[in-house]
C-alpha cells in the first residue's frame, strides 16, 4: 500500500480530529490563502488593464506594473509559507500520534500535502469570492483619468488558474514547512539549526550595502552606456542587494536591540519580550522580515511619490501629468497590498508561535501572571522587533535612494506624510493581526493538558 | 495545628466529559503539614491539586484558604483574582519544572517577585539568595537548557519559595528525576515544611508519599483513604 493511499484513508480522520483544536488555528490559514488569492486576482486584473494599452506611454505603465507585481512577490510568498506553517502546527499532535503507531515519513508527508491542498483550496475559493466582492470598489481607482471599472473583471478561466497556483503554493510551502519540524512519536518540535556566526553575516551584509550604494551612484553612467534597460537593471540589482543586506544584517540588529532592551527591562513584560527575541533572533526576524521588505519598498514609494509630484509641478503634457499621478496611486496601492499581506503573515506566525509556546503560557498562568501581561509580553516582543526592523530597513533604503532623489524627498513633504500615514495604518493592521492571534491563549489555558 | 485549607463537597467535571473528575471531596489541610495525594492515573489527583490551588474553578463545592490577609473562598474567585492569589500566596513545583525557557535561572526566580510588584534589582537580589541556598550559586545566568534536571527542579523550588508563599503545591516533582536527585529534591521540599510551610504533593511514588505526614488516596474522583504515612 502506498503512502498516498494510506494518507487518503487517514485524511477523513484528521478532519474530524481537527474539530477540537482552537478555531483560529484552523481558520487563519484558510483566511490567509483567501487574501492571497483575492490580492493576486485584483493585482493581475489591474495589470491586465495596463497591458491592454498600446500608445507611447503604455510600455512605461507596463514596466511599472511588472515592478509592482515583483514587489508583492516576497510578502505573497511569506504569507503562503506562514499559512502552511500554521496548518502544520494545527495537525502536529495527530502527526506525532501516527508516528507513534509506526506511520512512515512518506505517509506523514502525504497527509500534510492532502491537508495543505484542502485548506489552500478552501482559501482560494474564498479568495475568488473576496475578489468578486472587492473588484467593484477597486474598479473605482483611476489611471490616466479613467476608472479601472469593468476592466477589473477578467475572463472566468483566470479564477481557477490563480486558485490552482495558490493551491500549488500552499502544497509546496507545506512540504517545505514539514522539513523544518521534527515529527517524533513524542511530539512535533521546531528543528533547531546551529547558529551561524553573526559577525560573518554582519560583515557580508555591510559589504553588500556598500556594493549597492556604489551601484546606485553608477546608475547614470549605466544609463549613458546602455540606455534605459541597463539603468533599470542596475537599479533592480541595487534593490535586490538592499533586500539581501537586510536579511543578512536583520537578525544581528534585532539581537543588539534586544540586549539593550533586556538590560533596561524593569517589568516582567519587557524582560520576557527581550528574552523572547534574544532566544532566537533569526526566528523573530523570519516573523517580521516581511515588514522589512515593505518598509524598504515604502521608502522607495515615498521617493517615487516625491519625485512624481516634483515632476508634476512643472508643465508636462497631459500624458506625463497622468503618469505622475498614476505613479502616486500605484505606489500607495502596492504599499497597502504589501502591508495587508505582512499583517496576514504576522498574524499567522504569531498564532503558530503561540501554539508552540503553549507550555510556557501554562507555566506563566500557574505562576499567577495576569493574562493581560502574557499577551502584552508577546505583543511587545513582536512590536519592538517591528519598530527596529522597519526603522532599519527604511534607513537602508534611504541610503540607496538619497543619491538619486536627494532633496525631492524634503521638497515634497506631502509625499512623505502620505507614506507615513500608510505605514501607521499598516502597523495598526499588524497590531490587529497580533491581537487576533492572542485570542488563542484562552483556548490553550482552558485545556493545558493538551500542551503539557 | 491551625487549618490552612478546608474543602467541602468539591466536584469537577471537564467540558465534554461523561464522568466527573472529582466527586464530593471533603478535605482539611493544616498549617505546617505535608500531605501526599496518591492514586492511579485518571483518579483525579491532579484535578484536586488544580482546584485547591485555584488553577481551575471547580464545578461544585467550596475551597476555603486562610491566606495571610484573611480567609479566601477560592471557588468564588474570578480568573484574575485566582491569578493574584497564586502569585502572592502559593508556590508551585511541577514535574516538567514549567519554567520559562527563554529566561535565565535567576530571572525565572525573580519573575515571581516582579509579578507582585518588586523592582527587578530587589527581585534578582532575593532570587540570587534563594539560588545560593539551594546550591546553585554561580549558575544564576545559565539558561534552563544548560542545567540538569535536578538543578531545574531546584530553580522551580526557589521560585516557589521566593515570594514567601506559605503553601507549596508540587505535582510529581520527582517524576522525571533519578532516585538520588529525587531524594535531594524531596529533602529540599520537606525542609521547607520544617520551617512552617505547608506542602501538598501529588505523586505516584510510594517512597515520596511515605516521607509525608499524611497520605490521601483518590479513586475515580473520590477520597478512599486519608491516613498518616507509615514513615511520618
Amino acid at each position: 500500500m502506498t503512502a498516498m493511499t494510506t494518507a487518503l484513508r487517514l485524511a477523513p480522520l484528521f478532519r474530524s480530529g481537527g474539530a477540537q483544536r482552537p478555531g483560529a488555528a484552523a481558520l487563519l490559514p484558510v483566511a490567509s490563502f483567501a487574501v492571497v488569492t483575492a490580492l493576486l486576482l485584483l493585482v493581475i486584473a489591474g495589470a491586465r488593464v495596463f497591458f491592454s494599452w498600446d500608445d507611447e506611454l503604455a510600455s512605461t505603465y507596463q514596466m511599472l506594473a511588472v515592478i509592482a507585481l515583483a514587489l508583492l512577490v516576497v510578502p505573497l510568498a511569506t504569507v503562503g509559507a506562514s499559512a502552511a506553517k500554521m496548518a502544520a502546527r494545527r495537525r502536529d499532535d495527530r502527526l506525532s500520534s501516527l508516528r507513534l503507531l509506526g506511520a512512515s515519513k512518506a505517509t506523514l508527508g502525504a497527509l500534510t500535502l492532502i491537508e495543505a491542498v484542502t485548506l489552500s483550496a478552501l482559501g482560494a475559493l474564498g479568495g475568488v469570492v473576496l475578489y468578486a466582492a472587492a473588484a467593484p470598489a477597486v474598479g473605482l481607482l483611476a489611471f490616466r483619468g479613467e476608472a479601472l471599472g469593468a476592466g477589473m473583471w477578467m475572463p472566468w478561466w483566470w479564477a481557477p488558474l490563480i486558485a490552482a497556483a495558490v493551491v500549488l503554493l500552499g502544497a509546496l510551502s507545506a512540504l517545505a514547512g514539514l522539513r523544518a519540524v521534527n515529527v517524533t512519536p513524542l511530539g512535533v518540535r521546531t528543528r533547531q539549526r546551529a547558529a551561524k556566526s553573526p559577525w560573518l553575516r554582519l560583515l557580508l551584509g555591510l559589504g553588500v550595502v556598500v556594493l549597492a550604494v556604489i551601484l546606485v551612484q553608477l546608475v547614470p553612467a549605466f544609463g549613458e552606456a546602455g540606455g534605459v534597460i541597463m539603468m533599470m537593471l542596475a537599479l533592480g540589482t541595487a534593490f535586490g542587494a538592499g533586500l539581501l543586506a537586510l536579511d543578512l544584517i536583520g537578525p544581528w540588529v534585532l539581537r543588539v536591540a534586544a540586549r539593550v532592551q533586556h538590560r533596561r527591562a524593569k517589568d516582567v513584560e519587557s524582560l520576557v519580550a527581550a528574552r523572547t527575541i534574544l532566544d532566537d533572533p533569526k526566528a523573530v526576524w523570519r516573523q517580521v522580515g516581511g515588514v522589512a521588505v515593505t518598509s524598504f519598498v515604502g521608502v522607495f514609494a515615498a521617493a517615487g511619490l516625491a519625485f512624481s509630484q516634483a515632476m508634476a509641478s512643472g508643465e508636462p503634457g497631459a500624458g506625463e501629468q497622468y503618469l505622475m499621478v498614476d505613479i502616486s496611486t500605484g505606489v500607495l496601492v502596492t504599499l497597502a497590498g504589501s502591508f495587508l499581506m505582512v499583517a496576514c503573515s504576522a498574524g499567522l506566525n504569531q498564532a503558530a508561535a503561540t501554539l508552540d509556546r503553549g507550555p510556557v503560557l501554562v507555566s506563566m498562568d500557574r505562576l499567577g501572571m495576569p493574562r493581560k501581561t502574557m499577551s502584552a509580553a508577546t505583543a511587545r516582543a513582536m512590536m519592538s522587533a517591528l519598530w527596529v526592523v522597519s526603522g532599519g530597513s527604511a534607513l537602508c533604503a534611504l541610503l540607496l535612494v538619497a543619491p538619486l532623489i536627494g532633496m525631492a524627498l524634503f521638497m515634497q513633504p506631502l509625499a512623505v506624510v502620505t507614506v507615513v500615514l500608510v505605514f501607521a495604518a499598516g502597523f495598526l493592521l499588524i497590531r490587529g493581526a497580533l491581537f487576533l492571534a492572542a485570542r488563542l491563549v484562552p483556548g490553550i489555558l482552558a485545556r493545558p493538558e493538551r500542551v503539557l | 495545628m491551625t487549618n490552612l485549607l478546608s474543602v467541602r463537597g468539591l466536584g469537577h467535571t471537564y467540558p465534554g466529559a461523561h464522568a466527573p473528575a472529582l466527586h464530593s471531596v471533603d478535605l482539611e489541610i493544616s498549617r505546617g503539614e505535608s500531605v501526599a495525594i496518591m492514586g492511579a492515573s485518571g483518579s483525579g489527583k491532579s484535578t484536586l491539586l488544580h482546584a485547591l490551588a485555584g488553577i481551575i474553578a471547580p464545578s461544585a463545592g467550596h475551597v476555603l484558604f486562610h491566606a495571610s490577609t484573611g480567609p479566601v473562598q477560592v471557588d468564588t474567585l474570578n480568573d484574575d483574582e485566582r491569578a493574584k492569589l497564586r502569585r502572592e500566596e502559593l508556590g508551585f513545583v511541577f514535574q516538567q519544572g514549567l519554567l520559562l525557557s527563554e529566561l535565565s535561572a535567576l530571572e525565572n526566580v525573580a519573575v515571581a517577585l516582579m509579578l507582585s510588584g518588586s523592582t527587578r534589582r530587589d527581585a534578582e537580589a532575593a532570587a540570587a539568595g534563594w539560588l545560593a541556598d539551594l546550591g546553585l550559586a554561580g549558575l544564576e545566568d545559565r539558561r534552563l537548557g544548560e542545567l540538569s534536571g535536578g538543578q531545574v527542579q531546584r530553580v522551580a523550588i526557589a521560585r516557589a519559595h521566593v515570594t514567601g508563599a506559605q503553601l507549596i503545591f508540587a505535582d510529581e516533582p520527582t517524576g522525571a528525576l533519578d532516585s538520588t536527585t529525587s531524594t535531594e529534591v524531596l529533602d529540599l521540599l520537606l525542609h521547607s515544611v520544617t520551617q512552617g510551610r505547608t506542602l501538598v504533593v501529588v505523586t505516584h511514588d510510594p517512597d515520596v508519599a511515605a516521607r509525608c505526614q499524611r497520605v490521601v488516596t483518590l479513586r475515580d474522583g473520590s477520597i478512599v483513604s486519608d491516613v498518616a504515612a507509615a514513615n511520618a
